[in-house]
Parts: C-alpha cells; structure tokens; sequence
C-alpha cells in the first residue's frame, strides 16, 4: 500500500479552516445548551407539578433519540411550519437542544449531591434562599459536576461531526469532499482524527484544570485568601464575646 | 425568652408533637429529655420554623416566629424576615453540618460577612477570638473533613455563637460523638451556659441535664410529661414512663 501523506500536507489549511466551523458548533451549542440545561434542571427539581414534568419529558425524549435525528428534524421540520432555516443555524438549534437535556440532568445531580443539613445549618444563620445558593450549594455543586460535565462536552464535541449529514461543512464534511476527490481516504482521515484528537484533548486539559482549582482543600489556601481572612497576623489575646 | 405555646406538628398520621407549651426564661438552660422520637427534635426544628408547625405559637424574645399579627390578621412573614428571625437563632446540629467547602474560620464567620454583612478582615478577627476560645486556636485553617467530630462540634458552636443570638438551640450535640470526644464538647457548652446564654437543649447526657441545666423537660409521645429542677426530675420521677427511660438511660 503507499500512502501519501503530501496530499494531506496540501489539504490541511482547508481541514483547518473547518476545524473553526466545527469549534463555532461546539462551543456555541455547548454554552447555550448549558444555559437552557440550568433552568430545566431547576424545574426538573421543582416541588411544582407543572414544572417538572414538562422537564423530565423534555430530558426523556431528547436523551432517548439520537442526535442524528434531532439534525434531521430540526433541519427538515422547519420549512413546515414556515421557518427555512439554513443547515449551520439548524445545527446549532439541535445541538444545543441535545446538550440541554444531558447537561441538566448532570447539573441536577451536582445541585442534590449537596446534603440537606447544610442548607438547613445555612438557613439557621439567617440566610436568605439566594444566599444559600450562592455561597453553599453553587461552590459544591460545580466541583462535583465538571467531571461528569466535562466528560459529556467531550462527546458533544466530536458528535458535532454529526452535523455533516445536514451539509454543514465542518470538519468531518470537508474531510469527505477532499478524500473523496483525491481518493486519500487513509491520509486525510488520519489527519482530520489527529484535529479532532487535539481539539478534545485541549478539552481534557480544561477538565483538569478545573478539577485543580476546585479542590484546594490538598492545596491548602491562596495567598489572596490568606491575606483577606488575615491568617497571617497573630491572633487577638481577648476574646471578643 | 422562648415561649412555646400549644405547639403541634403531624407529618401525616404521626403526631411528632401534640401540645407542646414550655417558656425560656433569658440565661435560662433547659434540657430535653426523652426517647428517640418522642419530639425533642422537631420541638428545637419549629422554634426557629426549620419545621412549620401545624399549629401553635412560638415566640422568640417576645416576637413571633414566621407569622406577623401587625395589622390584626396573622400572616406569613417573607423569606428575608424569617431569615433575620434565624440569624437571632443559634443552632447546633447532631451532624455539625459544617460546610465543607470552607475551613473552620470561614465556616464561623460566614454568616457575619453573607448576612450581617461585616467586613471580612473584622470577621475574620472575631471568629478567630472565638476559635480560640473554643480551644481550636491551632485549627483555624483545617478543613471540616479534617477534624474530628469533636472539634467540628466546636466549630459549629463557634459559628453559632458568631451572630451573637439571642438563643441558642442544642440538637443532640454530642450523639454522635466517639465517647472519648463527648466531653470537649460538653465542657464548651457549660462556659456558653455560664456566660448566661439562653439555651434550649436536647441530649442524652444525663450528667450534662443534671449539672448545667435549670430545669429539665422529659417528652414523651410528642408531649411534656414531665417538667421540673434536674433533682426533682432525676430524684424524685412521678411517672412510670420517666422512672423506665431513667433506669435504661443510666443502666
């Protein structure tokens, strides 16, 4: 077999090019998809009825049918009821639909993973529900979500190559047009999977990241912190009750 | 101080409390007593309305908990006023309920700086002045998952005494303590008590009811059945059912 890796070389500024259009799909699903996925964990926790169910159907459905199909639909339903939408706008609507309903039930997890008694212990002192929030639960939650959530922008990421069935030209579409020019099937997909590979590798280098800074407890305190809480001066001889 | 009228609460068919009325007087330390589920959880759990009651009133330093009655009608107080109520309320939970995201310092003046809004560097000297009173002076920076029951029990005593309540409520303190750590606890509780706080206390240290407290409750079935001086209650019971929980509690 020869392969020729001088036709990839060629190619690779297109790849390139398109590996931006795959990122734009990503990170712009990703984030709104985040969003939408806060409040229906909300309302998927709510004590209210009307809240709740309308959430976990929204999850089963969307969790329970592939990707795939959600482009599709998304795609195709549209001009029926009168809205064309091109294939990018219609990839990102499917796409963050579906990052919505697997976010949510992973921010859901991190939000009810905090113990009941610290809230109540927080209520004690006299703080507000939006205080509670804020200063326990949120702090908790996010270092107990970003591996699961991490994990889930991993897959969500590659599975942007999905979006290709829909003629959005990112990087998996773009790969297909140049090998199936060339015929260098081999050497281009080796290259578009070494794009994808440092693509989700910069995502496992965030997720690291943001597990270092969430447990400072194995790192002891930051300096500004020190300084703000005065740790570092001697402690007053009186007490002051 | 504290005073309790005529308080109830079911959760369904359970009557956890069925008529409970007991007032404080300020410096006053008054112990319950009694058997697992006989009440004396929910009963601190509705003073400072953790639990709503079904009915009753309870009454903190002469103000009314939860409700307001300012223009004749009782009514609901907000979410903002009730937590203003709370933050007169001292609590100390069975389970400490430290936050595990803040070493100890932080844990105590939380709630100086997110509700009474003091600075941080203020704080900061205050609860390290309480830390030090509660013998934890070398503990400051630790994290809860760090220290012993012990010492996270006086940590949570710390964070309590920080907003300066008007009272304080024990929730079974030392049960689930290591026997050897329960009486580090108990000896920060007396110098509270001394001090001349108002404490309502649920416990099964006996010994602690019988020196520290004025007077001492024992329930039973959601009721007091017995209230009186730790003499009267521990020397000379009247029921049958105080003498039997006596016997089992001091066997």
């Amino acid at each position: 077999m020869h392969l020729d890796f001088g036709v990839a070389w060629k190619f690779l500024p297109i790849l390139l090019h398109a590996s931006l259009l795959t990122i734009a799909l990503f990170v712009l699903s990703q984030v709104l998809g985040t969003l939408a996925a806060f409040f229906v964990a909300l309302a998927r926790m709510s004590p209210r009825a009307w809240l709740r169910r309308p959430a976990a159907a929204y999850i089963w459905v969307v969790r329970g049918t592939p990707l795939l199909l959600h482009l599709f639909f998304v795609y195709y339903a549209a001009p029926a009821i009168g809205i064309t939408l091109d294939a990018f706008p219609a990839a990102i609507i499917a796409m963050s639909a579906s990052a919505a309903a697997y976010n949510a039930e992973i921010i859901r997890a991190g939000l009810q993973a905090v113990h009941r008694g610290q809230l109540e212990a927080a209520h004690a002192v006299g703080m507000t529900y939006g205080q509670v929030v804020r200063r326990i639960v949120l702090p908790q939650a996010v270092r107990i979500v970003v591996p699961p959530y991490m994990g889930n922008a991993i897959s969500h990421c590659k599975n942007s190559s999905l979006a290709s069935v829909i003629t959005v030209p990112e990087l998996m579409l773009t790969a297909q047009m140049i090998y199936s020019s060339t015929y260098r099937a081999i050497e281009i997909l080796t290259v578009t999977g070494l794009i994808y590979l440092v693509l989700t590798s910069c995502l496992s280098a965030l997720q690291m990241y943001l597990e270092h800074v969430t447990t400072y407890e194995r790192r002891g305190l930051g300096g500004a912190r020190r300084r703000r809480l005065r740790l570092d001066t001697p402690v007053p001889m009186t007490p002051a009750s | 101080m504290i005073e309790v009228e005529d308080l109830r609460k079911h959760f369904g068919a359970v009557r956890a409390l069925d008529g409970v009325s007991l007032s404080v007087a300020a410096g006053e330390v008054v112990c319950l007593i009694g058997p697992s589920g006989s009440g004396k959880s929910t009963l601190l759990r509705c003073v400072n309305f953790l639990e709503e009651p079904t009915s009753g009133v309870v009454r903190v330093g002469g103000q009314r908990v939860g409700w307001h009655d300012r223009d004749g009608t009782p009514r609901r107080v907000s979410g903002r006023e009730l937590a203003r109520t709370r933050a007169e309320i001292g609590m100390v939970f069975q389970h400490f309920y430290l936050w595990p995201h803040m070493i100890a310092l932080e844990n105590v003046i939380e709630g100086l700086v997110t509700v009474k809004g003091m600075a941080v560097g203020e704080a900061a000297a205050k609860g390290r002045a309480l830390l030090t009173k509660v013998g934890l002076a070398d503990k400051m920076e630790a994290y809860p998952e760090h220290l012993s029951g012990g010492q996270r029990q006086r940590v949570a005593l710390a964070r309590a005494l920080a907003m300066e309540p008007r009272v304080m409520l024990f929730d079974e303190p030392t049960s689930s303590l290591d026997p050897e750590l329960v009486g580090e606890v108990l000896r920060v509780m007396e110098r509270v008590a001394a001090d001349g706080m108002t404490m309502l206390v649920a416990t099964h240290e006996m010994g602690f009811a019988r020196k520290v407290a004025h007077r001492v409750a024992f329930l039973d079935q959601g009721r007091i059945l017995e209230m009186g001086t730790p003499d009267d209650v521990f020397g000379r019971p009247r029921h049958e059912r105080l003498r039997r929980f006596l016997d089992q509690v001091l066997a």
